[in-house]
This record gives structure tokens, C-alpha cells and sequence, in this order.
């Protein structure tokens, strides 16, 4: 969890490209089998839950409508939203992007004077890099969701959306609260560590009067906000401070209250195996007497509206964030979330991530799949990631290939020479000669090619090539009729 | 301010450019809304009675006590509750009914208690809108006899009075009892619970450790 070499980058912009970034974690047994702990463990939990569910496909058909047909309309349900939110005390902001978020943040708390503020776990927030903005500027942060503060406290970068420490063990949570909270004799029992973590943030949440939320949920209908948790944490942030911050993507708007009848019995089945999640929280603007007694919601955009555009593409911004894509991912499982170089890691942040860069970076990401669909099968809200994932192959080959530094890739060269002699019968015939003279060396007595050089080598090295048969077919049909001749 | 405008008419031009053929309203999105499919289960099939213990079974899945009583005893009920809880001061929302407020005790009432008022408390008693059998799921609609968020958050015990009348068995069954849509809620399935470090579930990390749940057979 140390800074340095080994220390994941989240910022798209900077990270390194998918399979390079997987290499520390497929070379980190520890980190691999904290991963695949996890993730067997929520699997089992909701493979369960959601087997219970007569009317499970039902439940996904009508939440995945609900979510498309809200995206359809957003620009309609937003400024509903807005117009019943601020009706009932509380005030909207829009941001075109991240840098204007976090602008509008700190004026907020600079009216506030705040000094400090304690937050609820919010992906949206990482996602604009609101902390370290914050921290900066002099404004102290206080994570309070348990896995929020491992990470805090450790340095650490989330690698899950639902449970973002899946990959730090109760041996480093015990190094890191010991060291960071100054208790000496501290247990890795988990009871141990959550006491800790409670005693921790007690008088963080009694004493400071600011909180920063997101929101899984935005209703238009009535201008509520709503907040799906486990621990209290977000309870506590909710109701003793006097302001509360909002910041919520665009997407995250549903058109009625009622609408939550289905989203949160899908959301608690896939992203915990959970019938019903602990806390669920909703609030309407400001309620006298009741807490915080100015809210502020900040609506972000930050390269969603882009996505609206195509309907495959469209499709990603259904998302409620549940994580069961990333669960039932087989290389999410491998590589766990760091990988992604994003703080939206797995099936989802493969596709949600380069879009919101416009896909000026995270290129590498729509190749992080097999394809298999797992992830669409267990999509609450129906998401056909496969198909958005090639979409975005489409995109990024094009873009690529009218680059000229792509111009003279091994791989684009190789494109266009195939192009040149697929298209032309006597010179496909020529290669296929010379290829089965120049493959001869290569070939070793078993029939197999086991390692080729340079870009050959991206195919040796994982795996064997059946060297060319002696005759092509073609060659032995010519050959049989010169003989019954 | 004229920036604040600008972001705000550009996010929306940005939606209505990429959305071209979108209602301008939400009312006017109305009709499409209405035509959405829902095959999913909204009536449960189970009577008073299996509500009533699928309810008692969710509940005690969660690790919350559930106690059941007739609408004469719950008072006897609430104050047996009090004792085996080995606790003496609790707190109460306003509008909770003067005959629960058991004797022997120290009752603080919240009519705008300070914060560190109500964290001195060490149990809170209050009433609820709705249980939902299925997810053993109580729902607060923060009216006076449920009380503000802060009263069923700090203390570390809390008891919710739930009657028999007031279990549906689904979620939707719960919405469709909201004639308004509630401008406060707080839906309450098990007490409070993390499960972040090595997907150990444990009890109890900023909300009520302990719930207790007396179902009052109001019908038969």
C-alpha cells in the first residue's frame, strides 16, 4: 500500500494501459487470493438471493426500462428535479465537468467556513479527484465508510465500487488503523477493527457540520435524493451536520418515487446478496427540525451527456452501480480493480471509463474482456456490455489507425498487407509458399510453433501456434486431379 | 452568476442535442412512462398470519429480537423490553403514546433535544410506517410518533413497535400504501452492519447495535 512504483494510478489520464497495469497484482499471490476471497463470497451470497426471485427477469426487464426511459428524457427529468428539489429548500448546481465541480464545492464550504468535512462513500467523488482538490485548497477530509477509511488512512486506491478495500487483508487493516489511529495491542479481528473505526469517527461525526454525500438515486417526481448503505456512516452524515453536499451525476435521475420499488430490490441482490441493504435513506430538499438545514445538490456532467448520443453506447449511463458485473467478471477476477486504471474498474469501467474521456485515453480498456457476457447476464438494469465493448473496439481501431504515429504499427502494417493479399488470389498463393518456407524454422518436431519473434511474439507467448500443414488443400485438390488426368 | 447559468443551459443543450426526439416535460414524458412493462410480482400471496412470520423470520435472520404481544399487553410488553435490556435512559419521538412511556425509567422526550442529548440516551422506543415481510425491512416515515432521523440513529438500542396491520409482504405492497410520496424516509433491514473487511459481517458500526421489534397482533 506504499507510494511508489507499485502504487496504482486511478487517474485515467496517467495510468498505464490495462495489461501493463495488471502485471503487479497477476504477480501478487496475496493480493490475488484477498480478491478472490471476496468476490467468491458476495458471488455465493447473491447467486442465492437472486435464485429466490420468481420474478427476477421481470424485476430486471422493468429496471432496465425505467432506467432507458429516463435517459431518454433526462434533460425533461433533470429540470424537474431541480424545480421540486429547490422548492423543498434545497439548491442545484450544474457542473460541466469535474474541475467546475470541485470548484463549486469549495465556494460552498467556503461559505460555510469549513474547515473540515466528513463524507459518505461517493464513486463520483473519486472520480473528479475531490479529495486531494480539498485537502489542497485546506479543507480536511474525513472518509467515514469503514472500507473509505482503510483506504484513507492507508493510501490506498479503491479497486470495487461496492466494496472498495476488497483487496486489503485484516492483517494490513490491523498495520494500517494501528499505526494511523495510535492504538497499540489492536486485534485483526474484524469486530476489533470496525469498533476501532466506530470509536474513530464518533466525535468527527458529532463535531463537524459539514457532510458531502452522493446519491444512488435522484427522483425527479419529488426532488429526493436517495442513499443505499450499510454501516450508519451515511445515517450520521445525513442528519447531524447542518449542510449537506450533494454531488450526483446527471444519469442518476429516476422519474418516481415508486420507481424505487424495483431499483432497490434489484441494487441490494447484486451488489451485496442482500435482500434489502441495512439503511436506505431519502430526503426532500430541507426539513425543518430534521437535519441539515441547507442542502446543496450538484448535478455533474463530465462527459455523460456525450454518451447519451448513440443507443449502444447510451445503454452504460443504466448503470445503479451495483458491482455485479465486476463480481462475475473472469478477468476483474484475475487482475482485480487496480488494473483498470480508473476509479470505475471491471466490466462497467471498461465501457463507462474511456467514454467519459472521450476516448482520448483508456483505450486499452474495451479490450479488457473475453467477452464471455457474464456481466450481462447478472446486470439488474440489462446492460449488454459485450456489445458496447465492441462498439468501442470499432471506435478506438478507427480513431487509431488515422494516427500516423499507428501508421506504421506492426499490427495496422500487417492490417494492410493481409487487405493487399486476401484481395488478390495469385499473391494470396505467393504468401502462402513463403510462409510455410519461412514458418519451417520455427516449427519444432511436435508440430507446433512454441515462440515466434517480435510481434509474433505477442501470440507465443501465451500460447502454441499449429504450424502450416505440408500441402494447403488447394494445392492437394490440383495435385489429386493432375493424377486422375 | 451569468457562469452558473451558462453550465446549467449547457449540460441541458448538450442532453436535448444527444436526445433528440425526448419529451420537453416530464409531464409531457408521461404517457411513455405509463406504458412501461411491469411483470413483476406487486401483490404478495401470503395471509395476515404468513406475513407475520415471514416478517418474525426475516427480522431474526438479521440478528433483531422479535417479540410478539396483543394489543392490551404491548404496554407490559414495552416495559418487559426496558428491564431485560439493562438500560435506563432512553429517549422518545414527541408523539409517542403516553402508555409506553413505562415507569421506572428515565424518559427524555425529544422536543428539539441537542445532539448530545440524544447520544447520552442509550435506547430509543418508537412507532413505524410499515414492516416489509419479504426484506424483514422497517419503514420510518419520521412522523411524530416515529421521530426525527437523529433519535433512532445514536442510541445504541433501539425498539420499534410494529403492528401486525401494518405488514405487507412485498416492497411494492409498501409503495402502494403511500398515498403521497414520503418526503423523509428510512428504510431499516437489520441493524447496522459492514462487511468491509474480508466479507466478515459485522454487527453494528455507526447505527443501533441492537433491534428489537415487538409485532402487536392488532387483528386477528
Amino acid at each position: 500500500m506504499s507510494a511508489g512504483a507499485e502504487h496504482p494510478i486511478l487517474d485515467p489520464a496517467l495510468a498505464p494501459p490495462f495489461p501493463v497495469a495488471a502485471l503487479p497484482v497477476l504477480r501478487n499471490p496475496q493480493l490475488r487470493k484477498n480478491v478472490a476471497h471476496a468476490i467468491e463470497v458476495i458471488q455465493t451470497k447473491r447467486a442465492r438471493l437472486v435464485a429466490e426471485k420468481t420474478d427476477w427477469q421481470e424485476l430486471r426487464a422493468t429496471a432496465a426500462a425505467i432506467r432507458e426511459h429516463a435517459l431518454e428524457n433526462l434533460s425533461a427529468y433533470l429540470e424537474q428535479f431541480e424545480a421540486r428539489c429547490t422548492a423543498a429548500g434545497g439548491k442545484v448546481h450544474w457542473a460541466v465537468d469535474a474541475a467546475e465541480a470541485r470548484r463549486i464545492i469549495l465556494e460552498l464550504l467556503r461559505e460555510e467556513k469549513a474547515d473540515e468535512v466528513i463524507k459518505i462513500k461517493t464513486m463520483t467523488s473519486a472520480e473528479i479527484q475531490l479529495n486531494p482538490y480539498l485537502e489542497t485548497a485546506g479543507v480536511g477530509t474525513y472518509e467515514t465508510d469503514l472500507a473509505e477509511i482503510i483506504l484513507q488512512l492507508g493510501e490506498g486506491e479503491p479497486s470495487h465500487i461496492v466494496v472498495p478495500a476488497l483487496h486489503v487483508n485484516r492483517s494490513q487493516v490491523r498495520e494500517i488503523f494501528a499505526r494511523r489511529m495510535g492504538i497499540e495491542n489492536l486485534s485483526d479481528d474484524p469486530k476489533a477493527l470496525t469498533a476501532a473505526a466506530r470509536n474513530y469517527l464518533r466525535q468527527k461525526f458529532l463535531a463537524v457540520p459539514t457532510a458531502i454525500s452522493g446519491a444512488n438515486f435522484l427522483i425527479a417526481e419529488t426532488g429526493a435524493v436517495a442513499v443505499v448503505e450499510s454501516e450508519g456512516n451515511g445515517r450520521m452524515c445525513l442528519t447531524l451536520p447542518k449542510t449537506m453536499i450533494t454531488l450526483a451525476g446527471i444519469e442518476k435521475v429516476l422519474p418516481r418515487f415508486a420507481d424505487l420499488e424495483v431499483m432497490l430490490q434489484v441494487l441490494a441482490r447484486s451488489a451485496t446478496g442482500e435482500r434489502m441493504n441495512p439503511y436506505t435513506s431519502l430526503w426532500t430538499g430541507v426539513t425543518p427540525g430534521d437535519g441539515p438545514q441547507k442542502f446543496h445538490v450538484v448535478l455533474l456532467d463530465n462527459g455523460r451527456s456525450s454518451i447519451l448520443k448513440g443507443k449502444t453506447e447510451r445503454q452504460t449511463l443504466r448503470c445503479i452501480r451495483c458491482a455485479a458485473c465486476m463480481n462475475s467478471c473472469p478477468v476483474y477476477r484475475q487482475t482485480g480493480g487496480h488494473a483498470y486504471g480508473s476509479v470505475y474498474p471491471g466490466p462497467i469501467g471498461a465501457i463507462l471509463t474511456p467514454q467519459l474521456m472521450h476516448l482520448r485515453h483508456a483505450q486499452s480498456l474495451p479490450y479488457a474482456s473475453s467477452l464471455c457476457g457474464a456481466c450481462y447476464e447478472v446486470c439488474p438494469v440489462k446492460i449488454n456490455i459485450p456489445e458496447v465493448l465492441i462498439e468501442l473496439r470499432a471506435q478506438v481501431t478507427d480513431q487509431e489507425r488515422r494516427t500516423l504515429g499507428k501508421f506504421f504499427d506492426p499490427m495496422y502494417l500487417g492490417m494492410r498487407a493481409a487487405n493487399l493479399i486476401f484481395s488478390r488470389a495469385w499473391l494470396f498463393h505467393a504468401a502462402q509458399r513463403m510462409g510455410r518456407i519461412g514458418l519451417r524454422f520455427f516449427t519444432r518436431g511436435d508440430g507446433w510453433i512454441h515462440s515466434l519473434p517480435s510481434v509474433g511474439a505477442k501470440w507465443t507467448q501465451t500460447r502454441g501456434l499449429r504450424g502450416l500443414p505440408r500441402q494447403t488443400f488447394h494445392a492437394w485438390w490440383a495435385a489429386r486431379r493432375k493424377e486422375a488426368r | 452568476m451569468s457562469a452558473v447559468a451558462d453550465s446549467r443551459r449547457q449540460v441541458l443543450d448538450r442532453i436535448r442535442a444527444a436526445t433528440r426526439n425526448s419529451a420537453l416535460t416530464a409531464e409531457q414524458a408521461a404517457g411513455a412512462y405509463a406504458q412501461l412493462a411491469r411483470e413483476y410480482v406487486r401483490q404478495g400471496s401470503l395471509n395476515a398470519e404468513g406475513r407475520l412470520e415471514r416478517m418474525t423470520e426475516r427480522l431474526r435472520e438479521y440478528d433483531a429480537e422479535v417479540v410478539e404481544c396483543a394489543q392490551e399487553g404491548l404496554a407490559a410488553a414495552i416495559a418487559a423490553q426496558l428491564v431485560a435490556s439493562g438500560r435506563r435512559r432512553f429517549v422518545a419521538p414527541e408523539g409517542l403514546p403516553p402508555e409506553w412511556l413505562a415507569g421506572g425509567f428515565e424518559w427524555k422526550i425529544d422536543r428539539d433535544l441537542a445532539t448530545s442529548e440524544v447520544e447520552q440516551a442509550e435506547g430509543v422506543v418508537t412507532a413505524c410506517f410499515c414492516g416489509v415481510a419479504e426484506s424483514g425491512t422497517i419503514v420510518l416515515h419520521h412522523s411524530a410518533a416515529e421521530g426525527r432521523r437523529v433519535i433512532t440513529l445514536l442510541p445504541d438500542w433501539q425498539l420499534c413497535v410494529l403492528r401486525a396491520s401494518q405488514i405487507v409482504e412485498t416492497l411494492p405492497e409498501y409503495f402502494a400504501r403511500c398515498q403521497q410520496p414520503p418526503t423523509l424516509v428510512t428504510w431499516i433491514s437489520g441493524p447496522s452492519a459492514t462487511a468491509d473487511i474480508e466479507m466478515t459481517r459485522i454487527k453494528g458500526v455507526h447505527g443501533p447495535r441492537f433491534l428489537r421489534v415487538i409485532l402487536v397482533r392488532d387483528k386477528s
